[in-house]
């Protein structure tokens, strides 16, 4: 931004500070704080700003290049991508939203999708999707279904995310076992874990994190279980499919011992522990592809396999969407903003970069070959079975007692059953809430 | 020269190198706790990206990785973001400095009711989590039109209720005499405090602007949620976006924030100095 | 506000001056004029939005704004609440530790304030070092010290042969190593308060105790710590405060599936949680009001005690 102008709205607005400083605080003690923002009409062919706020700030020169794009397009607007650092973004936009004015056209995940829409923060879009023959079957229909409330859609999906099975070839040809593939099951895992531990070496065979999305979610289903009940009212977590997704992790612990300790994976990262070679196999997403390239260790000696199968496959996945902001000043160029974003050709920019999988179907060969060192194409075929990542309104509340609940029953100061039972018991008490 | 004295000062002589020595194995003792945490932010900080992962962590580089400190200028808009944080910590530092020692003369010298429920009002302000202020602020902000600039960077963290507490500690040390002194002479209380409370209460002025600075300077919520240009971030909240989701640098990140708190070290060099020369008081004769 | 009557230190020097009260009679005016800036910016950025938030600890107040009046029902939940509980033994233990920075930031202090000693300069500049830099870089850099397999603490002490535990991930030991950070980051701070306080002792009492046979311990004891009280109460008040809001540093070092979370939740974690992780904003609210409360009854514990052993001029 240009020298005069900035200092041209910082005098206006010091002489406007002045002049209204203590009128407002007399105003404000007696009256509450009512944010009154005028909305504008924007009439098309108008030049238009539109505020566009990400978190990821690896991906933030991508959505640059797309914002270009897009006021190449279409001059009359310009999009100004906006980067919060993930630790404060839903604050901020929680904030602002409660501030009533929150940026134009935002990320959003599945986690929060709901508290969201139900609070009436985002823009529904279902009739602009009728009215310009968007074709929403060609998104990953679990994040397509994810960003739809009360049977309206809300955000175009952006991307999709998998789990898979992160080996390092190195130590098991060292152990002499045979690279996991597509025919694993538990018992496959399990037996190579334990053969490729070495404690003289301090070498684990495998690193059984208390993650949710990472570990015990993908494990659950994997075992005929489920998280959060179809209807959305109650919880899946104390049903023995449940418990037997849960208690696959803590036996490798300490039944197996071919695990690092909870404490040893909370002081070091598990992923840190697969790119230095002390653990040969880590359930990691695909989001890691660029740890993995950019360590010159891991990209020599790891490769990824799909995740192995327990009673049946399964996995979750997650997926960021574009929404646009409820209140926004301009709801038809944000509109427009958002329906360029879930376009084929951003979706071939973004899989270009190799850093996530577009949610766009028949985009993902671009992502695959961007690296070539690892088999990616795992991923890609995995979103045939993965279902969205479980939520519900109050998701934040109950899904951060689970990780407090379950890292004491993965650190053995709980049985994996009451620690299942007690997370059950908060998660129906949260959902109840919810639902009346 | 009583005998005792003489008796106890001869004692001193003669335990003398150990006095000399012991403060000096103290505080090298403990500046060796102080100090090994940024020796490990040092030595991160010229790491490659690998093998600051790596575990067990390397003592030394290998290879040395100066590059990050060029990084760090390429990933944030480094030196304008150092910009706005020197501006933002002196426009605080200016506003408290000088509205909390009006504000803390006035409880410490000033006689007037209800001061006693006023300073309790104040000091209140200080017991609740700061969280509280965000969204209230944030609407404030925006219904003054300051959303995104410098100005609301600066304007909440002129009024302090701690900086107006630490203000009424120090003029309360100050002897009540020299005050009834020039109020007998008929001075107002603002000459008073002009004249001579303010020249003497220099070592808590001082003290309030290099702590204000500081908490200014590593603001980082606040910031964070009120602009959203990165060109009017101070530089906390720029290094704050290279902690991702999945992914943080962390070589850069310690770079960064070795290179952030430069100035306020340089500041406190030179600070520190004034005080030890006693250019920031007068004496006082008993 | 009353000031304590104190003997002088002259023996037998009596006050010429006339009494206090027929001098101060104008001293309302004055007082608006001095205090006005201050009070003004406080009532809007800060003690409105308090209000405001009480108000709201009897609501159910909606994630975007938007509430329902539900009377004492938060409250009730406060006490019924078992991380609650475990929340305020947590912050009653990070306080008790974070105390300790008052004294060591004093004796550091007193020895950093004599003129004329070697490597004051330094000696200063690296206690002071821990208050400028970025919180997240402590709490990562403290992170690697505590590694239970590889940090340099547990590397210390294995030379004397002891095994050192995992500190950050163990729930016994977790809120005490934060708690160290957290004194660690509080010297220098408080190491620049006691300076600046003891530069309006006048040395002449110094050189006339020395004179008189007094040494280094019976000075500090007789004059160094009466005549810096206020600051020291200052110290103490402050450190107590702001370690009964112990937040970031918890929130950076102990992680969401960290086994000592549990034990290591502060209330104003606790909170932050409530407020903007689970958007239960009235809960946090009334928790946010129980945290006033408490701070409020220590603080003002703390200023009745002050006529006990604090010395005003």
């Amino acid at each position: 931004m240009s020298e005069p102008s900035r200092r041209a709205r910082t005098h206006l607005t010091r002489s406007r500070r002045t002049l209204l400083g203590l009128t407002a605080v007399l105003a404000l003690l007696l009256a509450g704080c009512t944010s009154g923002s005028g909305s504008s009409n924007s009439t098309a062919g108008a030049s238009v700003t539109l505020s566009y706020s990400v978190w990821e700030q690896p991906q933030f020169a991508t959505m640059q290049k797309l914002a270009a794009q897009f006021h190449a397009e279409n001059p009359n607007i310009t999009v100004n991508v906006q980067l919060t650092p993930w630790e404060q973004y839903w604050t901020k936009l929680q904030t602002s939203v409660t501030g009533g004015s929150a940026p134009d056209v935002f990320w959003m995940n599945i986690p929060n999708f709901k508290l969201y829409a139900k609070g009436g923060a985002l823009l529904p879009i279902s009739d602009q999707v009728a009215k310009d023959n968007v074709d929403m079957s060609n998104y990953v229909s679990a994040i397509a279904d994810a960003y739809k409330w009360d049977n309206k859609i809300y955000a175009l999906p952006k991307d999709v995310d998998a789990v898979g099975l992160w080996y390092n070839k190195k130590l098991f040809t060292d152990a002499g076992v045979k690279f996991p593939d597509a025919s694993w099951t538990w018992a496959d895992l399990t037996a190579a874990a334990q053969k490729l531990t070495d404690s003289s070496k301090g070498i684990y065979g495998i690193a059984a994190n208390a993650a949710d999305q990472l570990n015990y979610y993908n494990t659950i289903l994997q075992a005929g279980g489920h998280i959060i009940s179809p209807d959305g009212k109650s919880s899946g977590y104390d049903s023995p499919e449940a418990i037997k997704g849960l208690q696959f992790w803590v036996d490798l612990i300490n039944k197996y011992h071919a695990s690092p300790t909870l404490a040893q994976m909370t002081d070091t990262a598990p992923l840190d522990m697969f790119t230095s070679g002390k653990v040969a196999m880590l359930y990691g997403g695909s989001w890691s592809v660029l740890s993995m390239v950019n360590i010159p260790y891991a990209k020599e000696n790891v490769d990824v396999a799909p995740m192995p199968k327990g009673e049946q496959v399964g996995g979750v996945s997650n997926g960021l969407g574009n929404a646009i902001y409820a209140k926004t000043k301009h709801p038809i160029e944000a509109w427009q903003f958002v329906k360029f974003l879930g376009s084929k050709e951003a979706a071939d920019i973004l899989a270009a970069t190799g850093a996530v999988i577009p949610a766009y179907k028949g985009t993902t060969d671009a992502w695959v070959k961007a690296t070539p060192e690892f088999h990616l194409q795992t991923f890609v075929d995995e979103l045939a079975f993965t279902s969205a990542y479980p939520s519900s309104v109050s998701s934040a509340a109950w899904s951060d007692f689970a990780l407090k609940e379950f890292a004491a029953a993965w650190s053995g100061q709980e049985s994996v059953e009451d620690a299942a039972k007690h997370v059950a018991d908060e998660m129906n008490a949260a959902l109840a809430k919810e639902n009346q | 020269m009583s005998e005792t004295a003489a008796a106890s000062r001869k004692s001193r002589r003669q335990g003398g190198a150990w006095r000399k020595v012991l403060p000096h194995l103290v505080l090298s003792l403990g500046a060796v706790f102080m100090v090994v945490p940024f020796l490990l932010e040092l030595v991160t900080s010229v790491k490659t990206f690998a093998e600051s992962t790596h575990t067990p962590p390397s003592l030394i580089p290998h290879p040395f990785e100066w590059g990050n400190y060029a990084a760090v200028f390429d990933s944030l808009p480094f030196s304008h973001q150092l910009a706005n944080t020197i501006l933002m910590t002196a426009g605080r530092t200016a506003g408290q400095v000088l509205f909390c020692s009006m504000a803390g003369y006035a409880f410490a010298c000033l006689r007037f009711r209800g001061s006693g429920l006023l300073f309790g009002l104040f000091l209140s302000v200080l017991m609740v989590p700061s969280q509280l202020f965000l969204i209230p602020n944030y609407q404030i902000m925006q219904w003054l039109g300051l959303l995104n600039s410098l100005p609301a960077l600066v304007l909440p963290g002129m009024f302090s209720a701690f900086g107006t507490f630490l203000m009424r500690q120090f003029f309360l040390q100050l002897p009540t005499e020299l005050g009834e002194a020039a109020r007998i002479d008929g001075a107002n209380p603002f000459q008073i405090y002009w004249r001579i409370m303010l020249p003497l209460s220099g070592p808590g002025m001082l003290a309030l602007a290099i702590l204000t600075a500081i908490w200014s300077w590593n603001d980082l919520l606040w910031p964070l949620v009120v602009n959203t240009d990165p060109e009017k971030m101070p530089v906390s909240a720029g290094l704050a976006a290279l902690q991702g989701e999945h992914l943080t640098n962390y070589p850069v990140l310690m770079a960064g924030a070795l290179l952030a708190s430069l100035p306020m070290i340089a500041l406190f060099v030179f600070f520190q100095r004034r005080i030890l020369e006693g250019i920031a008081f007068t004496g006082l004769k008993g | 506000m009353k000031r304590m009557g104190h003997p002088p230190r002259a023996p037998g020097k009596v006050s010429p001056y006339p009494r206090q009260s027929t001098l101060h009679r104008k001293d309302a005016r004055w007082a608006l004029l001095f205090v006005a800036p201050t009070a003004l910016g406080l009532a809007v950025f800060c003690i409105w939005p308090t209000f405001q938030t009480f108000y709201y600890s009897f609501t159910t107040w909606g994630p975007f704004g938007g509430h329902d009046w539900s009377g004492l029902d938060n409250y009730r939940e406060l006490f019924t609440d078992p991380e609650l509980r475990n929340s305020l033994i947590s912050t009653a233990i990070f306080t008790i530790v974070t105390l300790l920075s008052v004294p060591i930031g004093m004796v550091v202090a007193v020895l950093l304030n004599r003129p004329g000693m070697r490597g004051l300069g330094l000696y200063r500049t690296i206690y002071f070092l821990p208050t400028v830099t970025l919180p997240a870089s402590i709490a990562i850099m403290w992170k690697m010290l505590y590694n239970g397999d590889y940090g340099a603490i547990n590397w210390a002490l294995g030379l004397i042969h002891i095994h050192g535990t995992s500190w950050l991930a163990n729930p016994d030991t977790a809120i005490y190593a934060v708690a160290v950070v957290s004194v660690w980051g509080s010297i220098g701070y408080n190491m620049v308060l006691f300076i600046a306080g003891m530069q309006v002792i006048p040395r002449t009492l110094y050189e006339a105790a020395e004179l008189d046979g007094a040494g280094r311990v019976a000075q500090f004891r007789h004059i160094t710590i009466p005549l810096l009280s206020p600051t020291i109460f200052f110290v103490t008040v402050i450190t107590i405060i702001g370690a009964l809001q112990a937040f970031d540093l918890v929130y950076m070092m102990i992680g969401k599936s960290n086994p000592a979370l549990a034990k290591s939740e502060t209330v104003v974690f606790l909170f932050f949680h409530k407020a903007f992780l689970d958007s239960q904003g009235g809960y946090a609210a009334a928790i946010a009001f129980l945290l006033l409360t408490i701070i409020l009854v220590f603080t003002s514990i703390q200023f009745r005690m002050q006529k006990r052993w604090v010395h005003y001029e």
